[in-house]
Order: structure tokens, then sequence, then C-alpha cells
């Protein structure tokens, strides 16, 4: 191409002519489905004249693009809305989408009267269809890709209802497999359009600036773009949700999703494929632009090939007719992607591929959607789609067979039907390919071609022959009769359409691909060539033949070994890895779930320990510092004193114990003396009475037994006081003589506390515990207690006022009259600390034996005072460090 | 900028009018409970269109400031609405008048309605004082206030769950103000008290180690409110504990709240500039990207609704943050937008929430089979927040994700987009589940229950407020572009961070 044609071309396609035509085709269905429900209430006749009324204005806005588009090639409406605007550019290609979209809906529409007569929530379908009908036609007239995703992402979502619609078990699993594979590749779409925004595009459908990000990214963005758009289009591998949803939703709506919506999702590949990453038309020239074109060309046009093959297999599989039907549209579309992958992979010289792709898309539209309609139209009427138990109904159902039979002849190619001319002109995009570049590859995947049309035609001759012709297999009521006349109707304007499309090829090859190619400034005049030419030529017409031969081959080879009963591991099928995926999935966030929540229980396990531990901690430090405290207080017990206390202790209650026993022996052996048998009232007197006293006076020896300890007597108390256990046990028989003579008193009612309390005291007077255990050498010095023993000694190291005056104060120097100031005043505390204890010290006691003790008290008390005074003069030193620095 | 400013009695009316009428409460309670609503009303409308005013104010180029109260010699009690502020407080204002409509129906015949609402002004006065807050101070006063004082909310009804789920939030939330008053009292000692600006007021003389602990301070102290992973642990506890209406404003724009302070350091007290030299941010990154993908995942297994709701709000949230800690236009416009539009699509998820529980009794996912049929308004409305949550396109949440995503791209991160989506992704595999069960499932009924079906949906002093919402999050999505909307005020706020 020569640059001034290039730049002419630009100038032209600038140029975009603004009309409101394009929003107003997408958001007339849109504003119209509101109603359908409030005429559905009251009126249902109402409501389908209605609903047909607006797929026909539909059909005709469609149509009155036409005139526009010849005039100003392409045309643009904005409406304000979400980020900006939503833009809407139609060209050629876009008008073909709109066109045939319409016309499909409108048929479906129609056929969808009498099909719903069996079905239920007849509003709900409406206004779904009317809906999906404004979100297909946004999709195919969208001019940005914001505007193509909102519209894509609606689509997929509202159609969810059309999938779901009978409510079966069936059509709820498969109305699942279907909204989730739309919702990732929404996903996946969403992202390749960030993606091409990261490599410099500006969000409309033209052609990526070159040399902007790198090889990778471009790759990243075109395959998220083809998976988003090929989930929709029942690309292999992401078809698996396709075969189970189009053939559970009602027949017309099955018409709609395998006629119409999956070529959104071929629309958004073709666009991808064909205007995104392509080089500008202005540097078509440069040869080297094209290369990531073409590479990308390639990988469809091979996706391409093995979806029709392995769509194709999985056709000839099935028994339930709108499967197989199903099926055929994965098929289809491999067709389809072929042609456009071919178109890419060709680049400026690719007119041929996408001829024969959006020719394809077209015929496929009109034939799978006669098809779908017809099937149901036979569902309607026998309630059976099992290939092999219908049969014979030619008979029944004459004008529907008739139109299966052209529908028929359309997707297998017989010549002058559709399907011929597309499968012919992808067939000439792939011999091109394969002789442009020399790939011989491509020369398999050429065989791959002609053997998947072969299995096609295998296919349909089993439907026909199968449904149709043949014995009836079983018995038809009389209700088995041809369709009513507004599905024909709609059936007849498709089979119309197939024909008229099949006789005049240049219908859409001049007055759409070849001004839409122009556009793009890509060569057109191929397609003259094959007008002239090659349409309806020998070769053509030989490999139709071929492909029919192979297919009556498989039909009754299949038939006689019943090959098309076969069902592969599951592990074969990719929607078996699906599962396991998504059941993965959800395995991972059940485990990640679980082991949070074992490491939540585990945190908390773990702050409860330390909570308690912390809590034993404090309490022993607090057990320590409080001992502490006391031992700076008191004094540190010596471990053997405890140690004793404790015996001694355990010794008194013991003795306690001993005399409630020996009183109620004594209470038991009076009541028999008295009775013969016990008195139980009289024990239980005795029990309380002398477990009182024994109580009381336990207490008073561990009282006297404590003091001891406090004063420093224990270390001769320790000597006296087995001795002293065997005196307290004379105590046992008093205790039981007056609890046995309170007994009687008690048990009238009286209050004997008083008598109680007096013999205790007789008792305790009587017993003198404490004197007991008093040490009996050195009297009175061991109770003094180690305070006054202390002041006693400091009193007298210290020297006396009499001798400090005698000294006299003249010679002394300041420091030395501050200690004997200091002196003085200690002596006064000590004094008045120890006054009380010491006053009763004789001063005639202070024999040899006496100072020696004095002096080991003297050592105890030291050890005893010196922590505290350490402490003391710490705190004071600090103190004092504080202030002065 | 400070050229612009007036000096308005707008931003301190803001707080006041909402204490007054907190208040106010307990006589009005005394007289009737129809004065109290109307009252409280009128409170909370006037203090959404005193919001709304200043916002338009904003969008227009002005700033409003006021100097209230001198605290110390230095530091003055100081409001200044910028756009960002103005953003954040006409969402708090609105999705508060929403939910305290919504709460006449919830609390009726509730206990001690008194000191619920009177809290509930209480908060929402407090909650504006940290939209409006101009300097760091302030800003402190009045994001302790109203964290500490959300907890009688939280614990209202007084279970032992509720209890303890509010033990566990104000252990939280203290730990969390501490650390935020530490890096303002660092922040003090570094810089001095300045008005928050775009730009910051901190400088790189400072010196490395003070700013990092001022950042990372602030970050860990407003990551507990902002629920970032693993400082979550009393999200999920203290939603399912609160009254639903509650629970609409915690998830909403309490918890943004955190963001909103991270939005604030890291825009006017550190800039961009600072941030970018300290090559900090893009440990938020990791955190953030992080705790969107693993509250989502754990989400999917939570059978209490609002637990999962709950889970839901961390996961978003958490976008938030990430689109800040890019430091990109884009990428902080979709955070301020997220904000708005997460308040209110969570905001509509926690009504619905919460009308399962007062209409049906129902509070597990598993128990919600058939509820489309009986709810229909209200699944309605449940459905199309769960797919803006999503990020459905024309709906809100799509259009905060496009940013983010724009913002990923415009900083160079595109990996980040598998985050993103896998995020949404993962949305729907927690949300719609609800869904399909409330629409595609037959409840299993008892005769008794049959017999009762009629009438089950809310009554409409309760469906108002929620479908007000839900129509916001439409509108919020489909009219994204129109001048004044959040996308407006945001690109004002991040084009003056970024000059």
């Amino acid at each position: 191409m020569d640059a001034g044609h290039a730049a002419a071309t630009v100038a032209e396609v600038a140029h975009i002519v603004s009309s409101p035509l394009p929003a107003a085709l997408v958001f007339g269905p849109l504003i119209a489905a509101a109603l359908v429900r409030p005429l559905g209430k009251r009126w249902p006749g109402v409501r389908n004249a209605y609903v047909v009324a607006v797929t026909v204005l539909t059909l005709l806005g469609a149509a009155g693009l036409i005139p526009l588009i010849a005039e100003h090639h392409r045309i643009q409406s904005e409406v304000p809305a979400l980020l900006g605007e939503l833009t809407f550019t139609v060209d050629s290609f876009s008008m073909l989408f709109a066109i045939f979209t319409s016309f499909v809906w409108f048929a479906a529409t129609l056929h969808s009267l009498d099909y719903l007569k069996h079905e239920k929530k007849h509003d709900r379908y409406h206004t779904t269809t009317l809906v999906v009908l404004a979100a297909n036609l946004g999709v195919v007239l969208a001019g940005d890709l914001v505007t193509l995703y909102l519209f894509f992402e609606a689509l997929g979502l509202v159609a969810f209802l059309l999938v779901i619609h009978t409510e079966t078990d069936e059509a709820k699993k498969a109305a699942g497999k279907y909204f989730w594979m739309t919702v990732i590749g929404g996903f996946a779409l969403v992202g390749g359009i960030f993606l091409t925004f990261a490599l410099g595009g500006s969000g409309a459908l033209e052609p990526l600036p070159a040399g902007h990000g790198d090889e990778l990214l471009r790759w990243a963005a075109a395959i998220l773009l083809i998976l988003g758009f090929g989930v929709k289009a029942g690309m292999v591998p992401v078809h698996v949700w396709l075969p189970d949803a189009h053939p559970v939703a009602p027949a017309p709506a099955s018409a709609l999703l395998s006629g119409v919506m999956i070529k959104a999702g071929a629309y958004g590949i073709f666009r991808v494929v064909t205007a995104l990453f392509r080089p500008e038309v202005a540097e078509q020239v440069e040869e080297h632009l094209w290369h990531f074109s073409e590479q990308l060309g390639l990988v469809v046009l091979w996706i391409g090939i093995a979806t029709m093959f392995i769509g194709v297999f999985l056709a000839l599989q099935q028994s339930n007719a709108k499967r197989m039907l199903a099926y055929h549209s994965v098929s289809q579309m491999g067709f389809i992607l072929a042609g456009i992958g071919a178109a890419g992979y060709l680049g400026a010289h690719g007119a041929m591929g996408v001829a024969g792709g959006l020719y394809h898309v077209v015929n496929h539209a009109l034939f799978k959607a006669c098809l779908f309609l017809g099937v149901g139209a036979v569902y309607y009427r026998t309630h059976s789609l099992d290939l092999y138990h219908t049969g014979g109904l030619w008979k029944k159902m004459p004008i529907t067979f008739v139109f299966m039979c052209i529908a028929a002849a359309g997707i297998t190619g017989v010549p002058l039907f559709n399907g011929f001319v597309s499968k012919c002109l992808i067939h000439h995009a792939i011999v091109e390919a394969w002789e442009y570049h020399e790939l011989a590859s491509l020369g398999i995947a050429e065989k791959i071609y002609i053997v998947t049309c072969g299995g096609t035609a295998c296919s349909f001759i089993k439907l026909i022959g199968l449904m149709f012709l043949g014995k009836p297999k079983m018995e038809y009521g009389p209700e088995v009769k041809d369709a009513p006349p507004r599905m024909l109707l709609g059936m007849g304007v498709l089979a119309t359409a197939i024909v008229a499309l099949g006789w005049f090829p240049q219908l859409l090859i001049k007055g759409v691909f070849q001004p839409g190619l122009h556009t793009w400034g890509v060569h057109g005049d191929i397609l003259d060539h094959y007008l002239e030419h090659s349409f309806l030529s020998g070769p053509d017409l030989m490999s139709v033949l071929i492909a029919f031969a192979l297919g009556f081959t498989f039909f009754f080879v299949g038939m006689k070994f019943h090959l098309f009963h076969l069902h592969a591991p599951q592990y074969f099928s990719i929607d078996w890895w699906y599962r396991q995926a998504a059941h993965g999935l959800m395995a991972l966030c059940a485990a990640t779930d679980r082991t949070y929540e074992a490491l939540r229980r585990a945190t908390s396990q773990l702050l409860r320990v330390g909570r308690f531990e912390y809590a034993e901690v404090t309490a022993r430090i607090s057990r320590r510092r409080r001992l502490l405290i006391s031992t700076l207080l008191t004094g540190a017990p010596g471990a053997r004193d405890q140690h004793f206390i404790g015996h001694a202790s355990v010794a008194l209650e013991r003795e306690r114990q001993d005399s409630v026993r020996l009183a109620v022996l004594a209470a038991i052996q009076h009541s028999r003396a008295d009775a013969g048998v016990t008195d139980k009232d009289l024990v239980d007197a005795v029990r309380d009475i002398a477990g009182y006293i024994a109580q009381r006076l336990m207490n008073e020896r561990m009282g006297a037994l404590s003091d001891l300890a406090r004063t420093g007597g224990l270390q001769s108390a320790r000597v006296a006081f087995a001795g002293a256990m065997s005196e307290v046990a004379k105590t046992r028989t008093p205790i039981a003589q007056t609890a046995l003579a309170l007994a009687p008193l008690r048990m009238r009612g009286d209050n004997v506390g008083r008598d109680i309390a007096a013999a205790v005291n007789t008792l305790i007077s009587a017993e003198r515990f404490d004197l007991m255990l008093a040490p009996r050498t050195t009297g009175g010095v061991m109770a003094l207690g180690h305070t006054a023993e202390a002041g006693q000694l400091v009193r007298s190291a210290l020297p006396t006022r009499a001798a400090l005056r005698a000294a006299g104060t003249s010679g002394l120097t300041w420091l030395e009259r501050a200690a004997a100031w200091l002196l003085e005043i200690t002596r006064l505390v000590v004094d008045s600390l120890t006054r009380e204890r010491s006053d009763w010290i004789a001063g005639d006691r202070f024999d040899d034996a006496a100072v020696v003790s004095m002096r080991l008290h003297i050592q105890h008390y030291a050890r005893d005072i010196g922590l505290n005074v350490a402490v003391i003069a710490c705190v004071l030193l600090v103190f004092v460090l504080a202030i002065a620095l | 900028m400070d050229a612009e400013a007036t000096r308005s009695f707008l931003p301190p009316l803001v707080f006041l009018l909402p204490i007054i009428g907190s208040l106010l409460t307990v006589p009005l309670q005394h007289i009737s409970e129809r004065a109290r609503n109307i009252g409280l009303g009128v409170v909370c409308a006037a203090v959404a269109v005193l919001a709304v005013v200043m916002a338009a104010g904003v969008a227009n180029g002005m700033v409003y400031e006021t100097m209230l109260l001198q605290l110390t010699p230095d530091i003055w009690m100081y409001f200044r609405v910028d756009a960002m502020g103005a953003l954040f407080g006409v969402t708090v204002a609105v999705l508060w008048l929403l939910a305290l409509v919504y709460s006449w129906g919830y609390m009726d015949g509730g206990h001690r309605p008194a000191r619920y609402f009177a809290f509930f002004m209480l908060c929402l006065g407090w909650t504006m004082g940290v939209a409006y807050a101009g300097n760091l101070l302030t800003f402190l006063i009045f994001y302790e206030l109203f964290s500490i004082l959300t907890y009688p909310l939280v614990v209202h009804e007084e279970t032992p769950e509720a209890m303890a789920a509010g033990t566990k939030y104000i252990i939280y939330i203290l730990i969390g103000g501490t650390l935020v008053l530490l890096a303002i009292v660092l922040t003090f000692f570094a810089a001095g008290d300045q008005t928050l600006t775009a730009g910051g007021i901190l400088t790189a003389e400072a010196g490395r180690t003070n700013l990092l602990a001022i950042f990372w301070c602030f970050i860990i102290g407003f990551g507990v409110k902002a629920a970032l992973v693993p400082l979550h642990g009393w999200v999920p506890d203290a939603h399912p504990a609160a009254p639903a209406p509650f629970s609409a404003v915690l998830s909403g724009v309490m918890v943004a709240a955190g963001s909103f302070g991270m939005m604030r350091v890291i825009f006017q007290v550190f800039g961009v500039d600072l941030l970018r030299e300290l090559e900090v941010a893009h440990y938020l990154t990791w955190v953030s990207g992080f705790t969107v993908l693993f509250a989502a995942v754990l989400a999917v297994n939570q059978d209490d609704i609002k637990r999962r709701l709950a889970y839901s709000t961390i996961s978003q949230m958490a976008y938030v943050v990430l689109g800040l800690s890019l430091l990109g236009v884009e990428s902080t416009i979709g955070a301020l937008v997220h904000i708005t539009n997460h308040a209110f699509m969570k905001g509509a998820l926690f009504l619905c929430a919460g009308l399962f529980i007062k209409r049906l009794g129902v509070r597990r996912v598993s128990q919600l089979d058939g509820a489309a049929k009986r709810m229909p308004v209200t699944a309605a409305a449940f459905a199309l927040a769960a797919l803006a949550m999503i990020g459905t396109p024309p709906l809100s949440g799509f259009v905060s994700k496009w940013y983010l995503g724009l913002g990923m791209l415009e900083t160079e991160n595109p990996w980040l987009l598998a985050v993103l989506l896998g995020g949404a992704l993962m949305a729907g595999v927690y949300l719609l589940p609800i869904v399909y069960r409330m629409y595609f499932r037959e409840a299993v009924l008892t005769a008794e229950d049959k017999i009762a079906e009629e009438g089950r949906e809310a009554p409409a002093s309760m469906l108002v407020p929620l479908v007000i919402t839900t129509a916001l999050t439409v509108f919020l999505g489909l009219g994204a572009a129109l001048p004044g909307m959040p996308a407006d005020l945001a690109r004002m706020a991040a084009e003056a961070f970024f000059h």
C-alpha cells in the first residue's frame, strides 16, 4: 500500500459523524424492558405484541444504520455515564452484528410466544431477553473498551436468568457453572483491558501504539482479552459451560444463546485481533510491525482449529438433540475463530479471513437459531429431545422438517446455502495462510478442517436421519402435528435468510466487508476475485463432496460399531479439571480458615496461659515481698523455729482431737451406764462442748508458742516441749468432765457459754503452758526479748550524760560535737523504745551467764536489725546523692 | 491554597450539632419515641446538609477553616475542610443519617434505646471532627474520643459475646490509639504543630530513624482501626455483636477512619516526596495486598452473615490502603472514592443483614434459603450491593476499582492487578452464594412458617434507608463522572497532594 492511500484512508476514518441512533438502539430495548412486567400482569396478549414490536423496531433501527454507514463509514453517539462517557461507534462490522442480532432476536421472540406456554414466569423471560438484547447491542456497538466491558458483563450476568429459567436442578447446576465461568471471564477481560492501558492504549477500539510496553505484557494483555471473550464464545478450553447451559434454557433462549450471544465473544476476539493488536493504518507499510499481530493470529487460528475439531468430536457422542447442537455451536465457533485467526495471521492481506469469519458469524447465527427453534418445536409437540427415541417426524411435522433441512444444509455447507460460502472463504483463508508463509503445520490444519466438515455433515445426517426420517420409535399422539404458525414464521424468516445468503454472497461481501476493510486500509480486491472465479467453482464443490463422503462414512461406521456412545474417562474432560480446581480453591479457603482459627485459638490459649503464669508469678513475688518486709521489720525467723512451730501445732492439734475423743468416749460410757443405750443427743452435746474447750485451749497454747517465737525463747522451749506435752495431756480428763457436766444443760437449751468460758479460764490458769515452756535456767532475761536486751546494751555502751559533761565540750571539734549530739539522740530513742521492758530488768542479775547470753542475743539482734539499717542507709544515701547531684 | 481559606463557623457546627443532639436524647426519649426520632433526625439531616454544602463549596475551590479553642499557647483546636475531608465528611454524614433512620425501626422494642441513640449521635459528632480536623492534635482528640465512645455501641446488646467483643475492641483500639499518640508526639518533636496541608509537615532534616519511627507508629496505630492483617482481630468479633445499623457505620466509615488517618499521614504529614525518599511505602503495599486476599479467603468459610461481611470489610478496606501506598494520582483517587463507595455498599449489605436478623431471625448464611421470596426488596438490595462489591459495572464498586487499577498501571505495578482482581473474584466467591441461596434455593419451612409467610418484608421505615443506600450505590457508579461526585473531589485532593 502506498503512503498516499494510507493517509487518505486515515483522513476518511478520522472523520466520525455523530448520530443518536446507536445509543437509541442500545437503550431503547433496555427502557422498553421496564414495561414488560406491568403489561404482563394484566394483559399477557398485549405484552406479547409489545415485545415483538420492540424487537421489530430494534431491527428497523439496526437496518437504519445501513444508509448512515454507507454514507459516513463511521458514526458515533456518546452518553454521559460511569467513567465519563459511554461511546458507541458503529462501523460496517458493528452494523452487521447489530442487524443479524436484532433479526435473530425477532425470530426467536416470535417463536417464544408459543413455546413458553409450558414454561412459567413469562414476564421474567421477556424482560430478560429485552435487557440482554440491549446488552448485546451495546457490546457490538461499543466504541471503547469500558463500554464494551460494561455491556459484556451485563450480557453475561443477565443471561444467567435465561439459563436458569426452568429452575430444574439440571438448569441450576448448568447456570451455576455458566455464571462462574462468566464471572471469571469478566475478570480476565477487565485485566486485559487494564493491560491495554499499560500498553499505551486510550481505551478506544483502535490499534495500540507500537513500541510501548514489552512483549510479555503485550502477550499477557492479548491472552487475557482473548480468554475473557473466549469464555463467552465457547472457545476451547473454556467452552465447558456451553454444552450444559444452552440445552437447559427454553428453546428460543437456546437459539439466542447459541445463535447470537456467543457471537458477542466472537466480536470481542475479532476486535482484539484485528483492531487492538494491529499497527496503525498509517504504519502499515512497515512489515515488522505486523509481527505481533501475525503471531497472535496464528495462536487464534490454532485455537479455532482445536475448538472446531473437539466440538464436533464431542457432538457426535450426544444423544440429546439440543446438547448436540450446543456442541456444534462450540465447533462452529472454531470455524469463526479460525477465520479471524487467519485474518490476523495474514495481516494486511487478511481480507479473506475477515470475510470468512464474519460471514460465518452471520450464517451460524441464522442456521443455529433455526435449528434450535426447530428442535424446540419438536420438543413442544413430542416432549422428547432424544435422537434415538424419535424418528419419522417428517410426516407429522413437514414444514418444520423442511426448515430443519434448510438449516442443516446451511451448517453442513451444501452449495447454494449460506454455510457453503463462509466455509469456503475460511478454507481459502487457511490455504492462503499456509501458502503465504509456507508453514507446514497449517497444511495439517487444513486437513483437520476438512475432517471437521465431514464430522459436521455426519452429525446432521444423524440428526435429520434419526429424528425426522426412518421409522418412529415411539407412539405419537394426536397432539404431534406441525408447529403453531408463529413458531413456523420465526423459523421461516431465518430459513429465508439462509437461502438468500447462500445465493447472493455479494450481499455481504460487497455491501459490508469491502467497505469495512477499506476503512482499515486492507486489500479487499481478493474478495472480488473470489466472487468472480471461486464461488461455486470446481475445487470448492469438490471439497464439499469430500466432506459429505466423509460424513456418510462416519455415520454408517459409527452406527454399525456403536461408536457414538463412547465415554472417555472423566480426567479427559476439561470440565472435570475445572471442577477439581474449584474444589481445590474451596478446600484452600477452608484450610486457610482452619489454620487461621487454630492459630488464633493457640494464640489466645497462649495468652491465657501467660496470664495464669503471670498471676502465679506475681502472687509468688508478693508472698516473697511480704516475707521480706516482715523479715526486715521483725527479723528473720530461724528455719528450725518454723519447723518447730509447725511440729508443735501438729502436736497440739492432735492433743485437741484426743481431748474431744476422750470426752466423747466418756459420754458414751456415761449414757450406756445410765440407760444402756447410747444417747445420741448427749454425745453430740458433749462433742460440741469439748470441741469448743479444746479449741480454746489449743489457741491459747499456740499463742504462748508464738509469743515465745517473737521473743526468741523458742530455743529452750524446744527442750521443754516434750515434757510440756505430757503435762498438757492432763487436761483431757477435766475437759471430759466439764463437758459431761454441762451437756445436760445444753441439751435443755440453756446458754452454757459462760459456764464454758469459766471452765476454760480455770483450765488455762491451772495449766500455765507458757511457764511450762519458759526456760528455767536464765529466767526473766530470756523472756525479755531482743529489744530490751539491745536497748540495755546500747545504753550501757553509750557514754552517759555525766561522762560527756565531764569530758567538757570545750576541746571538741564540731564533728565530735555532732557525733555526741547524735549519740545522745540515739540514746534517747533507744531508751524510749525499750523503756517498757527494760524497766523489769533487775540491776543485780548481771552475772556471767547473763553476759554470755546477752552477747548471743546481741549477735542475733544485729543480724536482724542490720538489714533494716542497711536499707534505710541506702535510701538515705540515694536521697543525699539525688539532692547533691 | 491558604489564600482562599475562608473563616467559617460551619465545621465546628457540624460536630457540635450531633453532640447537642446526643445530650437531648434522654429528655426527648422521656417525652416520646416519636419526639426523639424527629429531633435526632432533624439534627442528623442538618449535619448531612451542612456537610454537603461544604463539599459543594470545596468542589468550587473554597477551603473552610476555624480556630475554635486554644488548647495550649502553641496549639489551637483547628478545623480545616479540604477536598479529602469534605468527601469523607459527606460520606459519614449521609451514611449516618440513613443508619439513624433505619435504627428507628431496628431499635424499636430494643433495650436501652436512649443510651444507643445518645452514643450514636455522639459518635457522629466525633467522626465529623475527625474528617474536618486541621491539625494533628485536633485529629487525635476526635479520633480517640470516637474510638473509645464507640464501646457502648459495640456492647449494646450486652450478650456475653458482645461483652467479649467489646473488650477485644477496646484493647485493640487503645493500643492503636496509644501508638498514634506516640507518633503525634514524635511529630511535634520533629516538626512542631502545623496545619495539615499537601506536601507534608515533616522534612528529611528530622533524620531517617525518627521519620521511620513516626511512620510505623502512625501506620500500626491507624492500621488497627483500618483492620490491616494482622491487626484486624477486633473487626470480625465486633461487627456481629453490634446492632446492625451500627455495624453499617462501623464498617462503612469507622474502619475507613483508620484509612483516612493513614491518608492524612501519608500525604499531609509526610508528603509524597519524602515518602518516596524513605522508600517504605512498598511494605505497606505488600501488607495491604496480603490483607485483601487473606481476609477474602477467610470470609468464604464464615457462616455468620455479619461475620462474613466483616471479613469483606477487612479485605475491601485494604484496597484503600493499597491505593494509598502506591503513591500515584489515580490510585489515590481510587482509594478516596473507594472509601465512599464502600461505605454505601457495605452499609447496604449490613442493613440487609439486620433485616434478616430482625424479620426472619436468621443470622447464618445457611439459613437464608429462599429468602428472596419472603423479602424481595431486601434480597434485591443485597444482590445489587453484592454485585457492586465485586466490581460489576456500572455499579459503584467498579468505579473505584477501575481507578485503583489505573493507579497500579500508572505506578508500573501491573502484577498488583492480580491482587485487585483476585480480591474481587473472592468477593464473588463469598457474596454470590448468599444471593444464589436467597433466590434459587427453596426454603425448608414448616406449615406454620408458611402461614406466617405473608408480610415478612420489612416495614417501610427500614426499607426506605436501605433502598436509598442501594440507589446511592448504583448512582455513584452510573454518575461517577458527573461534576461534584466523589471522583471529582478525590481528583482535587489527589492533584493537590501531587502538586
